[in-house]
């Protein structure tokens, strides 16, 4: 059971999760406009299903009330690292392929990215306030001796991707509103955040 | 001589004795016949043989029963009331019960069950004889029949009258396409799904619903009330895989269906605010103010917060005045017209996915209004001119002006000469 947090923790800790919820809800609606213009310039479906791609990580949850506060951010961490990192590659892959006629695309998703970014450092931050080990990133640690490049993909491929893992990343941004709502909750006991305990 | 209803009931135990019945059975016999005295012509009551005695008497030996005989007015009611039951029996029995569906202009051909095309039948609707005109021999014939037609359909034996064939039957229409809706009022819980028929086909409907979330089946219980809804669970929350509902509808005239595919957020509506209140502020004649609270379906607001949309109009215009607030459930509207009557309605939205709700109940009020201060001054006058001039009433154009009539110092001038005009006379009068 976790000690009673002290009036400054909880004032920070409070103040770090409406920053983050403006950052998520922010980074939520500028998602959405670029999904939008995503679809309408890579000449895809928007209604397309596009079958759960590796490495993306899915906003889907079971018993998302039961989740602690710590595995609220520490899934939210993960999934923003991933998603940094897959778009740091889908920004390459425009930049390689499709040239100036989608410039005002690239820009929109270095600005996503930025965002991404940003949320992760946030995410980080609140996970320090907890006295919570920040887990080291998995690119970090298995950069000499990590599995073998996946196979390049197809342009259509690619496209298709890049739908699912900004589908995905839009659905974590309302995620990470909720889940920084939860975690901004006083509890009527201790005055701590809920479920940042070891157990719920 | 009659017989007693005690006697009807429970016949005196059998007698050893002859009875002798003058008249026909049960009749009791005559009253007043003479019983002859056997013992006249020369014998004993011992030695009396009843067949003798019958045959002296006339008495027709059947009603002799070999020393015991039942009561016979019981018995001939026994008789008859069998005979009604094997006569009911005979016309409803072994008839199994039939309903047959057609479509609202089919032509209808009933056979009177296992007659024959030439045996002679009469039909009936609801009890009523159909005109032969719509027999084919014993078949009855309906040509085009409409939803009037539908009702119990019997057929009769010409001249026995046994029912032979009895039906109901139901006219109707096969279904069309159902009307489906998906939606969550009250996120994260789950959604509930409700539908209905375009047109009604007269005849019973069954509905089955399927709800497919990828490749998972869901249950989607029904609800008791209405019944035609039903309420899943969700499983998982922030999903973008999406959710297939399919509903078929089936009646014994045909079936139809309709697919509904969604994801999780775009259903999502709030019920609209509850408990809409709209106040004057006092002293403030430009000012309402408006509070409302969330719908009592939302269960955790906290968590997730809903954001409302206030509209506003003075009922004498047309046009809405718009305000969208992130949160709070009170709002100050401060440009209201003074003194004019405004009709004011809110709604609701998730924060931040779904769409907005239904608009609340609409509220009515009326900005504050200052209470007019010359009332007292001008009952004043009025008193001291009435108990001045009680033969003279200044006509209406001479009336002393009040404050807020006036407009302008000219005006204000002409009005208290007209003053000063009436109170001349007055003076002159008394």
């Amino acid at each position: 059971m976790a000690a009673a947090e002290s009036p400054s923790a909880a004032l920070r800790r409070r103040d770090l999760c409406s920053r983050g919820i403006r950052l998520a809800g922010k980074m939520r609606a500028d998602v959405v406009d670029l999904l939008d213009a995503y679809v309408e310039q890579q000449g895809l479906d928007a209604s397309a299903s596009v079958a759960a791609v590796e490495g993306v990580p899915l906003a889907a949850v079971e018993r998302w009330d039961e989740q602690t506060g710590t595995q609220r951010l520490l899934e939210n961490l993960a999934a923003y690292r991933a998603f940094r990192a897959l778009l740091a590659q889908m920004l390459e892959e425009q930049r390689e392929q499709l040239g100036e006629a989608d410039a005002g695309l690239g820009r929109a998703l270095a600005a996503v990215l930025l965002q991404v970014s940003a949320f992760a450092y946030h995410l980080e931050e609140l996970l320090r306030l907890e006295s919570r080990g920040v887990p080291g990133e998995e690119g970090d640690e298995e950069e000499e001796d990590g599995p073998p490049p996946p196979p390049r993909l197809s342009l259509f491929e690619q496209k298709l991707r890049g739908l699912g893992v900004l589908r995905e990343l839009a659905q974590w941004a309302v995620r990470s509103v909720r889940d920084l709502r939860q975690l901004a909750k006083p509890s009527p006991a201790t005055g701590a955040a809920p479920g940042l305990a070891e157990s719920p | 001589m009659c017989w007693s209803l005690k006697e009807l009931i429970a016949p005196e135990p059998v007698q050893k004795q002859p009875v002798v019945a003058w008249g026909s059975a049960g009749s009791g016999g005559k009253e007043g016949a003479k019983i002859p005295d056997l013992r006249s012509e020369g014998r004993t009551s011992s030695q009396e043989n009843r067949p003798d005695v019958y045959e002296k008497l006339g008495t027709p030996q059947g009603l002799w029963t070999g020393g015991e005989m039942a009561n016979p007015v019981p018995s001939a009611c026994c008789v008859v009331l069998a005979a009604v039951v094997v006569v009911y029996a005979q016309r409803h029995s072994q008839l199994e019960s039939h309903t047959q569906y057609e479509r609202v202009g089919a032509d209808v051909t009933m056979k009177c069950g296992s007659m024959d095309w030439d045996a002679a039948v009469t039909w009936t609707a609801n009890g009523t004889d159909i005109d032969e005109s719509h027999l084919n021999g014993s078949y009855l014939v309906l040509k085009n029949v409409d939803l009037s037609q539908s009702g119990q359909y019997s057929c009769y034996e010409g001249s026995s009258w046994h029912l032979k064939y009895q039906t109901n039957l139901r006219v109707g229409m096969p279904p069309k396409e159902p009307v489906l809706m998906c939606r969550s009022n009250n996120y994260p819980k789950g959604f509930y799904c409700s539908w209905h028929l375009p047109t009604p086909t007269y005849i019973p409907n069954s509905f089955n619903i399927s709800v497919i979330h990828g490749t998972k089946d869901m249950v989607c219980e029904k609800d008791a009330v209405p019944k035609n809804r039903c309420h899943i669970r969700y499983l998982q929350l922030f999903s973008t895989v999406k959710y297939k509902v399919t509903l078929t509808v089936t009646n014994p005239l045909g079936k139809n269906f309709t697919t509904l595919t969604f994801d999780e957020f775009a259903i999502v509506k709030p019920d609209p605010p509850e408990s809409v209140v709209a106040k004057p502020v006092p002293n403030n004649p430009r000012r309402l103010e408006v509070s409302w609270q969330n719908p009592s379906s939302w269960p955790d607001p906290e968590s997730f917060p809903l954001k409302f949309f206030l509209r506003y109009r003075p009922l004498i215009l047309d046009q809405w005045q718009h305000v969208e607030l992130s949160d709070g459930t009170s709002h100050t509207i401060t440009d209201a017209y003074a003194g004019k009557e405004y009709i004011i309605q809110v709604a609701a939205k998730d924060n931040d996915i779904g769409t907005w709700s239904d608009w609340s109940v609409a509220v009515h009020a009326t900005p504050w209004t200052e209470e007019p201060k010359h009332l007292t001054t001008e009952a004043q006058i009025t008193e001291t001119t009435s108990a001045s001039t009680s033969s003279f009433m200044a006509p209406p154009t001479t009336k002393i002006c009040d404050k807020g009539a006036v407009v302008g110092s000219g005006a204000m001038a002409v009005c208290w000469t007209a003053g000063l005009v009436v109170a001349a006379y007055s003076v002159l009068f008394i």
